[in-house]
């Protein structure tokens, strides 16, 4: 056998039971990696002896009442006090997943770019990146609202809702329902999927798979949208969509490792205003910043945008010819690529993994 | 850990969170014992926790299983922590906004080696954010796992991550001018 990794010498220090034999065995009879281990022993020995601290008398029930206290008050609903730990690496997940408010105003953004790429029809055959900031999804999400209308899971199947210049409804063809298999949400979707043969390191069976019929949203434009404008409609279709969720290998049986999703391209008709007068409208409500509004016009007629947050790099790759975006998280335990392919259905995959891993995993796809 | 004087005090009002005060009451400890191994201050400790729950409470209002609540209290409490000894984070408003009295400290602060306690929080500053955080849940009795998770890091890497970060913490310690 092969020399004992440090890793799995510090492990050993820790969590013995949680080792091959095959480790411990060679250590036994191996002078260099016992030598590693005590060197590894020591260190850990000595940082666990730096960080002891004695258990701090906390009174629970006073923090709670100091807690309450503070949640009431006014200011609490301002900046929060800690940073987001997870603010990136969770943030890829999540969006992969399909659901909530960022999702519902990406699906705005694609219809805001559709009506810039607006003839009849809108219906993108590549992906290209949108840097977008937080505050970018805010100011989309306000113009129509969607914090008000999401609930905790995202979007209600159907409903309406009143805009400052007319209204949108959305209706979906079923409620987002998760299936025991693969081969039911192929049944359910109609979408060519195929499961990846080989998985990276760390990740597990599918611990999950969501369905999301297709969604269907109009946007009609009432008499406050102006001339030009008002009394047509936009009728953007997304769906139907499929997201499978793996779970970790043993040890993390309960993270989601990767996501791998598809969807059929959404596609946007127009009825009674012209692509430009839509594109103007659209793109001049307030609180859209400028620099978003630049790049959406920049898009062309054959661009599906995918928003990613500022300061996230994202490049430009091939997956089984086809154009994609790969989003890193800065600190590189995240990953996501995205890519429409030759038959019309977006994909991505995206995991607490690296680009290496995500790539292959999206390669063995396309 | 209850005390008697508790137990003098009228019973606290009914709450007007009950679905996060559970989550509170579990996690609190464990929070407070992650920012105290940073900060080495009791009372800093405890201000840490709460602007960590306060946030907390925004993030998942209703915690409940499989959302990840209990991972990521503890990551940001390290966090937090890490931020406070580094000078981002001087506030003194819990005393302002609350007129209660501090939660006395355990008798075992006033024999701890204030010395070389301060060297240890030297290192934590010193060393990448990464390799502190990992340093601090580890040794605040997190399993692999739990690292794992709070971290959103595959289990395995959690060894490299912790082998490398007291290698650096034993040189940070050898190789620091005696403050």
């Amino acid at each position: 056998m092969r020399h004992v990794a440090n890793p799995v010498l510090r492990r050993l220090h820790d969590e013995p039971l949680a080792v091959p034999d095959a480790a411990r065995e060679h250590l036994a009879s191996c002078p260099r990696c016992q030598a590693g281990s005590t060197q590894i022993a020591r260190d850990a020995d000595r940082a666990a002896s730096l960080l002891d601290a004695p258990d701090v008398l906390t009174d629970t029930d006073l923090a709670w009442l100091r807690l309450q206290a503070q949640l009431r008050e006014p200011q609490a609903a301002a900046r929060p006090p800690v940073a987001d730990p997870w603010s990136l690496p969770r943030r890829l997940v999540r969006v992969s997943v399909g659901t909530g408010t960022a999702v519902a105003a990406g699906v705005l953004v694609a219809g805001v770019a559709a009506a810039a790429a607006l003839t009849t029809v809108y219906a993108p055959t590549k992906v290209v990146p949108v840097q977008v900031s937080h505050g970018d999804i805010q100011a989309i999400a306000g113009i129509a609202d969607l914090s008000v209308a999401a609930g905790p899971d995202g979007l209600p199947p159907s409903g309406t809702r009143q805009l400052p210049f007319g209204s949108v409804s959305w209706t979906s063809a079923g409620t987002a329902q998760k299936v025991s298999s693969v081969a039911q949400a192929v049944a359910l979707t109609h979408l060519s999927f195929t499961s990846p043969a080989r998985l990276p390191r760390g990740v597990g069976d599918p611990a999950s798979i969501m369905v999301q019929p297709k969604v269907t949203a109009t946007i009609h434009f009432g008499a406050g949208a102006g001339s030009g404008v008002a009394g047509s409609s936009l009728v953007v279709t997304g769906g139907p969509a499929m997201a499978v969720q793996y779970g970790g290998s043993s040890g993390r049986a309960g993270l989601p490792t990767l996501v791998i999703g598809a969807l059929q391209r959404p596609v946007a008709t127009a009825t009674g205003a012209t692509a430009a007068d839509l594109e103007n409208f659209l793109l001049s409500r307030p609180g859209l910043p400028a620099s978003l509004v630049t790049e959406i016009k920049l898009l062309g007629t054959s661009s599906l945008p995918v928003p990613v947050p500022k300061g996230v790099p994202s490049r430009h790759v091939q997956i089984g010819g086809s154009a994609a975006v790969l989003v890193t998280a800065p600190s590189g335990t995240a990953s996501g690529v995205v890519w429409e392919g030759r038959d019309n259905i977006v994909r991505g995959v995206a995991g607490l993994l690296n680009n290496s891993d995500v790539l292959s995993v999206a390669r063995q796809l396309g | 850990m209850e005390t008697s004087f508790l137990a003098q005090r009228r019973p606290p009002p009914p709450s007007s969170f009950p679905a996060f005060e559970a989550f509170f009451r579990a996690q609190y400890p464990a929070v407070v014992r992650i920012a105290y191994r940073v900060t080495g201050d009791a009372q800093a400790a405890q201000d840490v926790a709460q602007d960590v729950f306060i946030t907390a409470f925004r993030r998942f209002p209703d915690p409940g299983r499989g959302s990840h609540a209990e991972a990521w209290v503890r990551i940001a409490a390290a966090h937090a922590a890490l931020n406070a000894i580094r000078g981002e984070r001087r506030r003194d408003r819990r005393q302002q906004l609350c007129a209660v009295d501090a939660t006395p400290m355990g008798p075992e602060e006033l024999v701890l080696d204030s010395e070389s306690r301060a060297e240890v929080r030297q290192a934590l500053r010193r060393l990448n954010r990464r390799a502190a955080t990992v340093l601090v849940l580890r040794h605040s009795g997190l399993s692999y796992a739990q690292v794992a998770e709070a971290m959103n890091v595959n289990v395995g890497q959690v060894g490299t991550m912790l082998r490398r970060a007291e290698s650096a913490l034993r040189k940070e310690l050898h190789d620091a001018p005696r403050r």
